[in-house]
């Protein structure tokens, strides 16, 4: 109940400070929202204009496309707004040094990651982006919403934030060893995982699928929380819960690893005049 | 023009992005292979074996796609003048005794060119292996697709100046300016979808675009499927307009130049 708490109250200063340079000049207000709102349409726009012109695209209608859609919006939007700040990018922080900011705050290092990327006022629009996407899609779509069906919306929706995560946290956790070379890994990563996301797989090779749902688990981002959603795929529900919790473990492992390394040899990327090299 | 500075800097850029460890580089090639095998699965879905979908056969379209990827470096021009200014080093940029543009073109050509030779090379020579044939349509299209790119390449830069200058006269936070400006441009260019598959019209109002003279131009120009007179006519056209405007947008915000970052 204690942790609870200073999880809340972090939270609530992440909320203020975010707040605070949100509304302290109008003009990067604005800009922030609307280059949120772009971006994020521009990260299913592609998809979206292919299938509207080719009426769908294989088994997919077109609003279901949009529905898939919509939720790529949504979890880049959770994202943005939850783990903002290079936690998300975290090769970054890594890269350049910057655990050791973490590391001497009389808090736990996953309470840190947890809170600090909280960006609930500059980080919300990508998200309502894709509130707005999705819920004209099951509009268009007629879609019957259950309990149940919300239930498993959301457990999907967590779970494939889940599997961004720790998919960045895994290749981000290079950044111990090769701080230089891989400071940007995660955002690679990451971008990756953001330009395919949107992308129907069926199609795919059996060999690339594979890879894709396993390896590299683009697939969990939205085209199979999707199909299960819209009844595309009848089994295999827990698929995407299970990935997210086996990726998260190998992410957890490869992290300790990467930290039990920095604990010896610390960042050498600052120089003696206060920059990086 | 002394060309010798802008060759050692090109030749050290390009040096320097090989410091990045093999795996980083393995990675960040798998990634771009990934991208091109969903985009060539994408269209053989969407598009049928024979004959041909708004004048583009599945065949040109995937080669297309391909020679996209290949080039993506010069299609998707970015010189790092923005960067620069988000860093704040461009201060030291223009104390150099190199040109300002010499000098950015000359790093973003260094810097494409450890690409070309480790991924698109190894790339264009697999095609075969994903049933595409990535040679040009005709040997005089090959020829015209060279001339195109770099008139691509020529009106990338440009706009990379006037860009920069409008970062530096609104003041606003290049970042997030940064980034609207690479996912609009990379959609409206073609680079992605060919512009013939756009609903609505639009391809048609987009190929006039700048943007379009940047992607679009030189790839329809390699696989035959578009007419290269009035290509190459347009992009000649927006490099006359566009490096004017750079030219005096840059000299008249150069001196509001304010550090961005550091």
């Amino acid at each position: 109940m204690n942790t609870l708490k200073k999880i809340i109250s972090r939270l609530r200063v992440q909320a203020y400070l975010d707040f605070m340079w949100m509304t302290r000049d109008s003009k990067l207000c604005l800009i922030n929202i609307v280059s949120d709102i772009i971006l994020n349409l521009a990260g299913v726009a592609a998809v979206f204009l292919l299938a509207t012109r080719f009426e769908g695209i294989g088994i997919w209608s077109r609003d279901q496309i949009v529905f898939m859609l919509g939720y790529a919006a949504l979890v880049r939007g959770i994202m943005d707004m939850g783990f903002s700040y290079n936690v998300l990018h975290i090769s970054r922080r890594i890269g350049r040094g910057q655990m050791d900011h973490v590391l001497i705050q009389p808090q736990p290092v996953w309470m840190a990651f947890l809170t600090e990327g909280f960006m609930p006022f500059s980080g919300i629009w990508a998200f309502l982006t894709g509130v707005g996407i999705t819920a004209w899609a099951i509009l268009q779509l007629n879609l019957t919403l259950t309990f149940y069906w919300g239930l498993l919306f959301a457990l999907h929706l967590f779970t494939s934030c889940i599997i961004v995560l720790a998919f960045s946290f895994l290749w981000g956790s290079l950044a111990f060893w090769a701080p230089l070379a891989a400071e940007e890994i995660s955002s690679r990563a990451v971008n990756f995982m953001y330009q395919l996301k949107s992308f129907p797989l069926d199609g795919l090779g059996p060999y690339v699928l594979l890879s894709m749902l396993t390896v590299l688990p683009v697939g969990f981002v939205a085209w199979y929380p999707a199909r299960q959603l819209l009844g595309l795929e009848t089994t295999g529900i827990w698929h995407t819960t299970a990935v997210a919790m086996i990726l998260s473990l190998v992410a957890f492992v490869a992290f300790k690893k990467g930290m039990k390394h920095y604990e010896q040899t610390g960042s050498q990327r600052y120089l003696g005049w206060g920059h990086r090299n | 023009m002394n060309l010798k500075k802008h060759w050692k800097t090109m030749s050290v850029v390009a040096t320097d992005s090989l410091h990045d460890q093999g795996f980083v580089l393995i990675g960040n090639y798998t990634l771009r292979l990934l991208r091109v095998v969903f985009l060539i699965s994408l269209w053989r879905t969407l598009l049928p074996e024979e004959g041909d979908i708004s004048g583009m056969t599945r065949d040109a379209v995937l080669t297309y796609t391909l020679i996209a990827e290949i080039f993506s470096g010069f299609m998707s021009v970015r010189t790092g003048l923005d960067e620069a200014l988000w860093r704040g080093d461009i201060a030291n940029r223009l104390l150099r005794p190199v040109g300002i543009y010499g000098q950015f073109i000359a790093e973003m050509l260094g810097d494409r060119i450890p690409n070309l030779i480790l991924f698109s090379l190894p790339l264009f020579c697999i095609a075969p292996f994903f049933d595409i044939n990535p040679l040009p349509a005709n040997p005089t299209s090959g020829g015209l697709f060279i001339v195109s790119l770099l008139l691509g390449v020529l009106i990338g830069v440009a706009f990379d100046f006037i860009f920069a200058s409008l970062l530096v006269f609104l003041e606003q936070s290049v970042y997030a300016l940064m980034q609207i400006r690479d996912a609009v441009s990379v959609l409206l260019s073609g680079a992605i979808i060919p512009l013939a598959f756009l609903p609505w019209g639009l391809g048609d109002a987009l190929t006039w675009l700048p943007f379009a003279s940047v992607a679009s131009a030189p790839l329809r120009i390699y696989t035959n499927t578009g007419d290269p007179i009035f290509l190459l006519s347009l992009q000649v056209a927006w490099t006359i307009v566009l490096w004017p405007i750079a030219h005096a947008l840059w000299n008249f915000n150069r001196e509001r130049l304010v550090s961005h970052g550091g």
